[in-house]
């Protein structure tokens, strides 16, 4: 079976799964078929969803970025303190989003520039940024904000959606044209299929890294900001852990740890079986380490099955020959 | 047949209402259908099973059909997973949400989200800081009462002549947990309690790991600390043992707040003499009861409204002076546990 085979294969077993998964939730619950159930459903993980784009830009690029939800943290800190400060809103939130950039070209420096491991350098960023959030707000909660500001965290803007569920769709489609109808998608997928051959046929492998790390850190930093608006006040705790949910996703999504391989709507199509699967176990009173079970066992399986498969087949062809 | 069971059903409500009329608190109608959602800080510790199990036992006597659903996040996912928990018991159209709120104000939007809906929103053991999407606080104990009993506790361990002690509290955003080294900071400031000197403020987020670490690194900074208070159940279980384990209960000694249960062992051992708290299964029982009350409309949640909570007697809604705009029902009291009662108490 070809590559790009598995891949079709891959994204017709989410979309089933994805399908069983819906019907299982209708009959289980009365209330899952809703409108406002739906929008829920995406609302409270609409920021992990909108870094899960960016991860799996950076994952196909063979790299990954550990320091996603230390950077919302972070972004959301710089916010809360630059406001508390007495700073108007809109510039809080630039403040917010330049701290995003800077940690990004921060990882982009050790990574593309010194050549370490984006593993251990984002690692470091997990820890480092997450300090940097916590010193500023110590253990405070700063909250107060503007009511816009609130406004477009928590009330519907579009219809019935909200201005963070808008932005993952206009985000979607962006990183979608971008990674499958640019050049720079094209040579995403060379430098992470391998950096080394792209490097000797002229790629700037280096430029590529470097703008994969800037525009994780940004879209984390945009995150953590409408973290914030939704929640309505912060503290320096904000987001701890959620990059293990994103990158979960990602993979989930059908995206090769090794890189190269994976595309968008095979994220996109993971991200709603994992929202509508914890939605139906949250309406079906199932909470906690239950749902993280079966979140921790499907990844095992997405990670099994095509391993498996390939073994499979590599069996089945050295009989042929 | 129908005419005549009507008609007995009239003469039963004419009888009723006499007696309603007289009555002055709010008395509960049982055997009405409300579904009632209980949401832990998270799942796992021993005091909110106990809730739980004063919960079941309320709602056992007012014979609520629905059954109570006792839903919580895990430690790591606690302020996430209580907005998840409270946003999906409002998709679900429950009608009173019993919250031991660890997410500070950012449980605000979900809760007012559920107050729009109908639901009444009941907060126990932790409130919500600004009160906000909040009906009725059920307080345990004062919060002021809380800081001088750790205030005398710590005295008692250091002796007349005082000395340092550190507080090895939860997460740095328990709105309980802060009120409380709040209400002990402004105790300290009694002339009574000026040989006390308070160094250091550490949190070991309710993970019993994290703080057992917290408790160590504590005595390694000060070499010369004398107490440890800790106001939270896993805390001071973990400093406990981290001192026990480190063999340094003769010099430094570990309470606070905790479980019978859990501390007995270290009580007798010397490790932790003295330490307090009150019964979670009435926390629970009572915080059912108001819930109930509140979502049948029997209850008003307003100042100076009155009501019975079963064997617990009568309670009175006031504001709450810990917060500007909360109400609250305070339970109380509180027990002292030494090596004398602390046996009797862990059975």
């Amino acid at each position: 079976m070809s590559a790009v085979g598995t891949l079709k294969s891959w994204e017709a077993m989410m979309l089933a799964l994805l399908v069983a998964i819906i019907a299982f939730n209708s009959v289980g619950s009365p209330y899952f078929l809703s409108v406002g159930n739906f929008v829920n459903l995406f609302q409270l993980s609409i920021e992990k969803s909108i870094v899960a784009l960016t991860m799996a830009l950076v994952i196909i690029g063979g790299e990954i970025d550990l320091s996603v939800a230390s950077v919302m943290g972070l972004a959301a800190c710089v916010m809360a303190w630059t406001f508390h400060a007495g700073v108007p809103m809109p510039a809080a939130i630039l403040a917010a989003l330049g701290a995003g950039i800077l940690a990004g070209l921060n990882n982009a420096f050790w990574i593309a520039r010194v050549g370490l491991p984006s593993l251990a350098v984002t690692l470091a960023g997990l820890i480092g940024y997450r300090g940097v959030a916590r010193i500023l707000l110590e253990d405070r909660a700063i909250g107060g904000f503007p009511d816009w500001f609130n406004t477009i965290g928590q009330q519907a803007l579009i219809g019935p959606l909200t201005a963070a569920i808008a932005i993952f769709f206009v985000l979607f489609i962006f990183f979608a044209i971008v990674l499958h109808g640019s050049a720079f998608g094209r040579l995403v997928y060379v430098v992470g299929s391998n950096a080394q051959a792209a490097r000797y046929s002229g790629v700037r492998v280096g430029l590529v890294k470097a703008a994969l790390f800037v525009g994780s850190a940004f879209v984390a930093a945009l995150a953590g900001i409408l973290y914030a608006a939704r929640l309505g006040s912060v503290r320096g705790d904000m987001a701890e852990g959620f990059e293990l949910d994103v990158i979960t996703a990602v993979l989930l999504g059908g995206v090769s740890i090794f890189g190269g391989k994976g595309n968008l709507v095979g994220v996109g199509l993971a991200l709603l079986v994992i929202l509508n699967l914890r939605n139906g176990m949250g309406l079906a009173d199932i909470t906690g380490n239950t749902q993280n079970y079966v979140i921790g066992g499907l990844l095992i399986l997405s990670v099994l099955i095509p391993n498996m498969w390939q073994e499979l087949t590599n069996k089945w062809r050295g009989r042929e020959t | 047949m129908t005419k005549f069971l009507m008609g007995a059903a009239a003469l039963v409500g004419l009888a009723a209402l006499p007696q309603c009329a007289l009555a002055q608190d709010a008395m509960a109608t049982p055997g009405k259908a409300v579904s009632m959602v209980l949401l832990p800080k998270f799942l796992g510790i021993l005091p909110f099973d106990q809730a739980h199990k004063g919960a079941e036992e309320a709602a056992k006597e007012l014979q609520n059909p629905t059954p109570l659903q006792f839903l919580g996040p895990t430690p790591q996912n606690s302020v996430a997973g209580q907005i998840e928990i409270v946003t999906n018991a409002t998709t679900q159209g429950a009608k009173a949400i019993m919250i031991s709120n660890n997410s500070g104000d950012q449980i605000v939007p979900a809760a007012k989200a559920a107050q729009a809906k109908g639901i009444k929103v009941v907060t126990w053991d932790s409130p919500i800081p600004s009160s906000e999407g909040e009906d009725v606080f059920v307080a345990q104990v004062d919060f002021s009462d809380i800081g001088k009993v750790m205030a005398d506790m710590t005295l008692n361990l250091t002796g007349p002549g005082g000395g340092k002690f550190a507080i090895l509290s939860a997460s740095p955003d328990a709105a309980n947990q802060n009120a409380w080294i709040a209400a002990m900071k402004t105790a300290l400031k009694d002339p009574k309690y000026a040989k006390l000197d308070l160094v250091d403020t550490v949190y070991g987020n309710d993970e019993s790991e994290k703080s057992y670490t917290q408790a160590q690194a504590l005595v390694d900074k000060y070499p010369d600390l004398k107490v440890i208070m800790s106001p939270t159940s896993v805390g001071i279980v973990a400093a406990a043992k981290a001192l026990q384990d480190e063999k340094l209960c003769d010099k430094v000694k570990i309470s606070g707040l905790g479980l019978p249960s859990e501390m007995l062992a270290y009580t007798k051992n010397g490790c932790a003499p003295e330490f307090a708290l009150w019964s979670f299964i009435d926390l629970g029982y009572l915080t059912y009861y108001t819930s109930y009350l509140l979502a049948t409309d029997a209850l008003k949640a307003e100042e100076g409204a009155k009501f019975k909570a079963g064997r617990m007697g009568e309670y009175t809604i006031t504001k709450d002076p810990t917060r500007a705009k909360g109400l609250r029902i305070l339970m109380g009291p509180f027990t002292i546990y030494n090596k004398d009662n602390v046996e009797a108490a862990a059975k």
